[in-house]
This record gives structure tokens, sequence and C-alpha cells, in this order.
């Protein structure tokens, strides 16, 4: 007992000077076990060559297929077709730089907040390669990978509603990731030194937890609890001074 | 790009930090008061007298005039505090709620609804408490006579369920937001919430109610 699919489709060729956006319609035929992944290709294979849409590995990992379906972003690979309406709308990611139809550019944005929150190890030691590798907690090695498991499709940025008011906000995975370089033992940064990064309405204090971000992540990254940690660390540094020392009981780096 | 050239030193930087701390510790008090404030005035339910009584005791220790001026200036800068994450740009406004509307999603709407009884709050919130404050001794003959006004019904039914909801929403905002409310305690601290909803307008509405057919 199959369905008849009807997709609304959001079009719109930014190089091309006569394109206007528009909604395109397309009806197709559901098949078992069918994600919206093979249902857009068999659109382009069969019906209009033109569509653009990214997928590379269609597997939940590369984060290059995130797209608003039906008005929550989500990973096209990974939504069932049996899990929708008969009527499917996509759209492409708000917030980022389209490039056509549902194709957008998350790469330059995520790599711009990366710069800007120095998303890499800070430390003093030189690196010796013919050293053993400095041994870790197998605890903690697991909590720094579930933070690390974030696969920067953007959906999480795409359901803020703070990201989409202010351009310049760093969003949830950032802040995500921020919180991983914060328990990794090898950064040697200070909390003043994550203050100056995160401590601004741009950061931790921007975000108004609407959890949009929490509630579409789909590797269900913990954003929720740690925006929350995020936020009490760097309200706590906020202080500073003595009222600070006061707290900083609470707040310390484990190191 | 232009540079921001009167930033000096690293302190300036904290302000971000200290005005978050304010926002929700006003806020929280805030909502303490609120829930205090049902109870007082809930004192109506037992007959006039007893709300003369607990009226008189705030005179009598100034916690009226003392308390009342300074829960309003908290409650203006809770407004101002607020109001700097307010969408005031028409732009803004209109993408949030077409963003709203796009994620049909409950904690996003939950922030439109905090916004807008927000604003409201600010105006009628401040009428009353200029009304009560101006207006010393607080009498249950004085709320009795108000209120055959019906206008006045109207002004407090208002008042009470967007006191409520803004009130109610903001306690677990501030949980989600400094991480009290945890993912796995989310569904729970909703219910809480909608309970506590419930309750306070239940109780608002029935010591409204007894000062509308209160015969004094
Ligand atoms: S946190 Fe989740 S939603 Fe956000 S980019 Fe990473 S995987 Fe995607
Ligand atoms: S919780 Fe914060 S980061 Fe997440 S959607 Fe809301 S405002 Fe954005
Ligand atoms: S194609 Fe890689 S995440 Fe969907």
């Amino acid at each position: 007992m199959s369905r008849t699919l009807h997709f609304e489709i959001f079009r719109y060729n930014p190089m091309d000077p006569d394109s206007k956006p528009h909604m395109q319609t397309y009806y197709l035929e559901e098949k078992d076990n069918m994600t919206l992944f093979l249902a857009l290709n068999e659109i382009r294979e069969t019906q209009d060559p033109s569509l653009q849409f990214d997928f590379v590995c269609r597997a939940a990992v590369c984060g290059s297929c995130a797209m608003v379906i039906n008005g929550r972003p989500g990973l096209a690979c990974k939504t069932k077709t049996k899990d929708l309406p008969d009527k499917i709308v996509l759209h492409p990611l708000p917030v980022f730089k389209l490039i056509g139809d549902l194709s957008v550019d998350t790469g330059t944005w995520f790599r711009g907040v990366a710069k800007k929150i120095e998303a890499w190890v800070h430390t003093t030691k030189t690196f010796d390669p013919n050293a053993l590798e400095e041994r870790m907690d197998n605890d903690l090695a697991n909590e720094i990978f579930e933070l690390d498991r974030c696969i920067e499709c953007g959906c999480c940025i795409a359901a803020c509603g703070t990201a989409r008011m202010r351009e310049d906000f760093l969003g949830a995975a950032t802040i995500n990731k921020i919180a991983r370089f914060y328990i990794d033992p090898r950064d040697e940064r200070t909390d003043e030194e994550y203050f100056e990064v995160i401590g601004t309405d741009e950061g931790v204090f921007g975000c108004m937890g609407l959890l949009g971000c929490e509630d579409v992540c789909p590797k269900q990254i913990p954003l929720q609890d740690q925006l929350g940690i995020m936020r009490r660390k760097m309200a706590i540094a906020s202080l500073g001074g003595k009222v600070g020392k006061l707290f900083s009981v609470f707040s310390k780096k484990k190191k | 790009m232009s540079v921001d050239t009167t930033v000096e030193s690293f302190k300036g930087h904290r302000l971000a930090g200290w005005l978050d701390w304010l926002q929700m510790l006003t806020g929280l008090t805030l909502v303490c008061f609120l829930f205090a404030h049902m109870l007082f005035v809930g004192s109506v339910l037992l007959g006039a007298k007893s709300f003369d009584f607990v009226a008189a005791f705030f005179e009598r220790t100034y916690l009226a005039q003392v308390g009342g001026p300074i829960l309003f200036f908290l409650f203006l800068l809770h407004g101002f505090l607020g109001a700097r994450k307010m969408p005031f740009r028409t732009k803004e406004q209109k993408l949030i709620v077409r963003h709203a509307k796009m994620m049909h999603h409950r904690d996003t709407w939950f922030w439109v609804i905090q916004a807008i009884t927000g604003a409201i709050l600010l105006v009628i919130a401040s009428i009353h408490m200029w009304t009560v404050l101006s207006d010393l001794p607080i009498t249950a003959a004085k709320g009795a006579h108000e209120l055959e006004t019906g206008l006045w019904l109207i002004f407090y039914l208002l008042l009470i369920i967007v006191g409520a909801l803004h009130g109610c929403i903001g306690l677990y905002r501030i949980g989600v937001k400094w991480g009290v409310v945890t993912r796995a305690k989310r569904t729970k601290a909703l219910k809480c919430i909608y309970y506590l909803i419930g309750v306070y307008v239940v109780v608002e509405l029935l010591n409204l109610l007894r000062f509308y057919f209160l015969k004094v």
C-alpha cells in the first residue's frame, strides 16, 4: 500500500539572475524504507536533473544533508519518509549562505566560529613525535568524545531563534565545542581566557534557552546541559575578584 | 568594519555576565514575590478582616512603604534587562515569529510569549503597583470598591493571566538557561510549571471573585 508523496521543494539559484525563490511541486511513489536521501535522488534522476542538494555519507556522519523538513531542521539521510505525512515541504537551512535550492554552505560558517573560539588545544608543551602519547582517564575520554560527536550539520544553528536574529551569535554547536576543550586537560586555557571567548552576549549570555538546538540535534549532543554548564561557569567567572574566588570552589577547572 | 576603540580593559567584558546574573536574580525575586502576593491577597478568602489584618501588618512594619518601592525598582530593572534581549526592529520581530511558526516548537513559542507578556506587564503591573502604593493603606474595602467599575475587573483578569504566564514560564526558562533543568529533568519541570500556572491563576481568580462579591 504505497503512498504518493507530495513534495514542495524550495527552488532558487542565486547564480542565475533570472531565478526567483519559489516552491516547486513533485510527486513520487513511496518505496519501502525510503529515506529523504533516496527520494531526492530519485526525483533528480527521473524528474529534474537541475535540483541541487548535498549528500556524502548517507549515514548521518558527514552532516552535509541537513535541511528544513516540514519546518524542522534535520538530516535528510536520517529521515524516513514513512515518518512524514503525505506532504513533505523542504527548505534549505536558514542562517547559512545559500548555494542553490536545498544546498547551503555550512563550512565557511563553522570555520569562522572555530577561528573565533580558537577551537584547538592550547598548550605550551612542545610536541615530541617520538614520545609515548599521554594517557587519559577512560571516563574523561568518553566525556570528551560525547561532545566531539558533533557533525557540524548546522541543524542547531538553523533551529536557534537567537542565531537567526543575531548574526554574530556563536550558536549551540560552538558553545558545545568550547565545552569540549574546557574539559580537555591538555588545553591550558584558564577560566578567564575562556571567558574572553564566550563570556559575551554573542556567546553563552546571548543564548536565550529556547532549546531549538536541543530538540533538533540529530546526534543528540547534550546541548541543553552543556549550555547550562557553560553559562554557570562563565557567570561565575564574570564575578571576578573576591566574590568569584568564593564561588570558584564550584567552578575550578579540573586539571 | 569599524573597530570599537572604547574597549580598554578586561573588566568591561564582564558586564554581559553581571547583567545576566541581575536578570536572573531580579526575575527570581519577582517570581517569589508573585507567589507571596498570591498568599497575602489570599487572606481575603478568610474575610475582609483577615485581609486588613495582613495589610496592616505590612504597613506597621514599613514593609509596604519601603519594600514596595524597592520591588518597583527591581521590577523596572528586570524589565530593562529583559528589553536588551527583545527584538525591537520589526525585521527581527517578523523573523522570530516566522521562525517560531516554522519550527512549531514549544520552547520557541515560550519565548515569544515571554517577550509579549513582559511588555504588557511593564505597563499594567506598573499601573497596579502605582495605584496600590500611592494610596496606602491597603484595605479590603478599597479593593472591593475599585472592582465596582467593570474596567478594573478586566484589568485584574489580564494582570493575573499575564503575570502567571510570565512568572512561571520565566522560572522554567531560568532553570533551563542555568542548567538546573537538565535534559533528564525537562519533562518533569514542564509539568510542574503547568501546575504552578494553574494554581496561581485559580487562587488569584478566587481572590478576585471574593473581592468582587465583598460587602463592606
Ligand atoms: S550540535 Fe548537533 S545539530 Fe548542532 S551541528 Fe552538531 S550535530 Fe548538528
Ligand atoms: S538554547 Fe540557546 S543556542 Fe539553543 S536554540 Fe536556544 S538560544 Fe539557541
Ligand atoms: S549525507 Fe552525511 S549526514 Fe546525511
